[in-house]
């Protein structure tokens, strides 16, 4: 009796030693949980509501329920294309994206000399700012520029005006991305690669792999962990882009590279018709989300950890 | 316990206290304490300098209000309008683009004459045409501070080293597209198309003798005349082959970009940047002239910028004295003689040639006389921003051969127009 009435008081006085320790670990957090509630929390709950009202940045505000979403998807002449070349972008973005910087990665991988001369190199465009790297691909792209003056002078080849040619300035856009991005997931695939088990690679080895069959069945399994992660990171910068389409093409020509992110600043900035980005961006989110979910769900399929 | 009730105590009067601060009520009219607030852009620290100059002028003419300035860049001034009219945190004085008022016109109080005669202003100290600068929809939102217009600038080393005609006040379409052919060589072209608004919009409405919106106010860009204009301008680059393509949807400034860069002779753009273009960095010497006169006359848009009372202004009566100041004769002499801008108020405007070059002087001065002469308020629709930012992306593919004019004009009228 005395044995489990202790015990009945022990476990009373660690639940109650616990619940204090959690009140003042709620009040620890309270400054960023009040930062997190004030520019995060507070702002996006406000936009839902905008979104469904008719939201004017002057003037009256009237309920609309779902009249955005109805007109988005109906009436809207640039929704519909502004969501095909976010989804366009993507889908050409990422696979190379991870193409270029796993096989970037995999080169530098063996330690050969000038290895981190290489990989700093590489990953000079991820640092620089988006803007400038923008605009001097601009300049290169252009009639006058670099890439025609060459082709002229050395192939007497013309090419075409990349960006205000309605096929080539996505596929611009794309390249110049793809040469921005790479080496960030190089890099993280580059520290995957480092951290691979010996042992397994070793015993891999003596059975006789090497080469194609080496990468194939055992480096990539065991990397798909960094390669999800770096799926899945990819996905989501790729359908929130903005500023390549947005200095390179100002989305142009017409509106063939028109991500979805720039609608919505038109919309409610230079349209003022803040209700219906609003209503914009939830779509952009539930898209967002939903691809994430879904990746994740297929994980169980391809992604081997290790435990 | 001990602890408890203070801590959460704590943290609830933190969140309240953060919710509230964010939840600051209704617009203050930009006017707290009785302070006037003068919004304005400003591209550089010059501006700045010039637009503090002013502010001095304004607060001797006024010592019983408090007047502050308030500065952001181009761009960002119209994105911080709509966020801060959406928030109802209006200055009481609010600079505005008279090519953008459509946009804004709901932000601004309608000015009576009455309100004018408060402000220590009448109607007739400006400039023929300058106060359409600032009407919309028949009501007068405001007072300007300067007037522009468009001219052909170009480049006399270009032309002259081509031997091609050089352009003379009061030529013709012939005339021009002789210079554009004659000036076009393997190094350089003789024009260059604009993707601005006004800068490719300048030559169509100058030979048809038509503005995109007709005299309604409604949306008229499939009138015939507009749009054979507008495929002749078009055809510049695609048939005679005298002006360069622009590269990407996102060069508003491409015309005027390759003319100050020397790879284009002629370029079309405002007078607000005549001071810029005779002292260019490539180093070249510019001439201007007014546009070519057209079979219907020379039909120019009268542009420039103002001022304007933001409804929801506290003190309105302070703000309009302060209003008065800013366009006042001391605070236009003073824009005029730094050649900042053409002034609105028509007695400043002499000045302005005085603070240029005098070998430049006589040019600009019958540059300007000849441009100025028969000019006409642009009319603009309520959606005039999204017909611009829908029609601008789709130029790019008329120029590069791959759409035809008529039908973007076709379908941005369709899209648009009521």
């Amino acid at each position: 009796m005395t044995t489990t009435s202790t015990a009945g008081t022990r476990r009373a006085s660690r639940s109650r030693l616990s619940r204090v320790e959690s009140r003042q670990a709620l009040g620890f957090m309270s400054p960023a949980l009040v930062g997190l509630a004030l520019f995060t929390i507070v702002p996006v709950g406000l936009s839902i509501v905008m979104s469904l009202f008719h939201w004017p940045a002057f003037g009256e505000r009237s309920f609309a329920g779902l009249g955005n979403y109805v007109a988005l998807f109906t009436q809207n002449p640039d929704f519909w294309p502004a969501l095909r070349n976010s989804a366009v972008f993507a889908l050409l973005y990422v696979p190379l994206n991870l193409v270029v910087a796993l096989s970037l990665a995999l080169a530098l991988g063996p330690r050969i000399r000038g290895r981190g001369a290489f990989r700093v190199l590489f990953f000079i465009p991820v640092v620089t700012p988006i803007v400038a790297n923008a605009l001097v691909w601009k300049m290169l792209l252009q009639p006058q520029g670099l890439f025609n003056g060459i082709s002229v002078s050395v192939f007497g080849v013309e090419l075409p005006n990349f960006l205000a040619d309605e096929n080539w300035a996505m596929v611009m856009v794309v390249v110049m991305s793809v040469w921005q991005g790479m080496g960030y997931n190089m890099l993280i695939f580059s520290a995957a690669l480092e951290q691979l088990p010996a042992p397994v690679v070793e015993a891999a080895r003596i059975d006789g792999a090497q080469g194609w069959r080496m990468l194939r069945s055992v480096v990539l399994p065991l990397l798909s962990p960094s390669i999800f992660f770096a799926t899945v990171m990819t996905v989501i910068t790729a359908l929130q882009v903005f500023a390549q389409p947005q200095l390179l093409t100002g989305g142009g020509p017409g509106n063939s590279t028109l991500p979805l992110v720039q609608f919505i600043y038109n919309q409610g900035f230079k349209f003022q018709d803040l209700g219906l980005a609003a209503a914009a961006a939830w779509v952009l989110f539930v898209l967002i989300i939903g691809l994430t979910a879904f990746q994740f769900g297929a994980q169980k399929r391809w992604v081997h950890y290790e435990h | 316990m001990r602890m408890r009730t203070p801590l959460l105590a704590g943290t609830a009067v933190l969140a309240t206290l953060g919710l509230a601060a964010c939840s600051s009520g209704s617009g203050s009219g930009g006017s707290d304490d009785g302070t006037i607030v003068w919004d304005m852009w400003s591209g550089s620290q010059s501006d700045t300098d010039a637009l503090n100059e002013t502010l001095e002028i304004v607060k001797k003419e006024n010592p019983d209000v408090d007047v502050r300035l308030q500065t952001a860049p181009w761009n960002d001034y119209f994105t911080k309008l709509t966020t801060n009219m959406s928030s109802g945190n209006l200055a009481c004085i609010t600079s505005m683009n008279g090519q953008r008022l459509s946009t804004y016109a709901d932000a601004f109080e309608p000015l009576t004459d009455a309100d004018l005669e408060t402000a220590g202003l009448s109607k007739d100290d400006f400039a023929p045409g300058a106060l359409d600068i600032m009407t919309y929809d028949g009501k007068l939102l405001g007072v300007p501070y300067d007037v522009a217009t468009m001219l052909v600038y170009y480049n006399k080393d270009l032309i002259e080293a081509a031997g091609a005609p050089e352009p003379a006040i009061g030529w013709s379409f012939d005339d021009f597209e002789a210079t554009a052919k004659g000036a076009t060589t393997d190094a350089n072209a003789g024009f260059a198309v604009g993707l601005g608004e006004f800068q490719w919009m300048a030559l169509p409405i100058a030979q048809s003798g038509k503005q995109p919106v007709d005299e309604s106010g409604a949306l008229a860009l499939t009138d015939p005349d507009f749009v054979a204009a507008s495929q002749w301008y078009s055809g510049l680059v695609t048939d005679q082959k005298v002006a360069l393509p622009a590269a990407s949807a996102s060069d508003t400034g491409w015309g005027e970009n390759q003319y100050s860069g020397g790879n284009a002779a002629m370029a079309v753009d405002g007078t607000w940047n005549a001071v810029t273009y005779l002292g260019n960095d490539a180093g070249f010497e510019a001439g201007m002239v007014d546009l070519p006169t057209g079979e219907n006359g020379a039909t120019s848009l009268v542009l420039g910028s103002g001022y304007g009372i933001a409804k929801g202004c506290e003190d309105k009566e302070a703000a309009l004295k302060v209003l008065g100041s800013l366009v006042g004769k001391d605070a236009q002499d003073a824009m005029a003689t730094s050649g900042r801008s053409y002034p609105a108020r028509a007695e400043s405007q002499p000045l302005y040639f005085e603070s240029l070059d005098e070998s430049v002087r006589d040019d600009v001065k019958a540059a300007f006389d000849a441009a100025f002469a028969d000019v006409e308020g642009q009319r603009s629709t309520k959606n005039w921003d999204q017909v611009n930012t829908a029609l601008q992306p789709n130029l790019v593919s008329v120029y590069n051969g791959q759409a035809e004019m008529a039908d973007v004009l076709d379908q941005t009228q369709q899209q648009f127009g009521q």
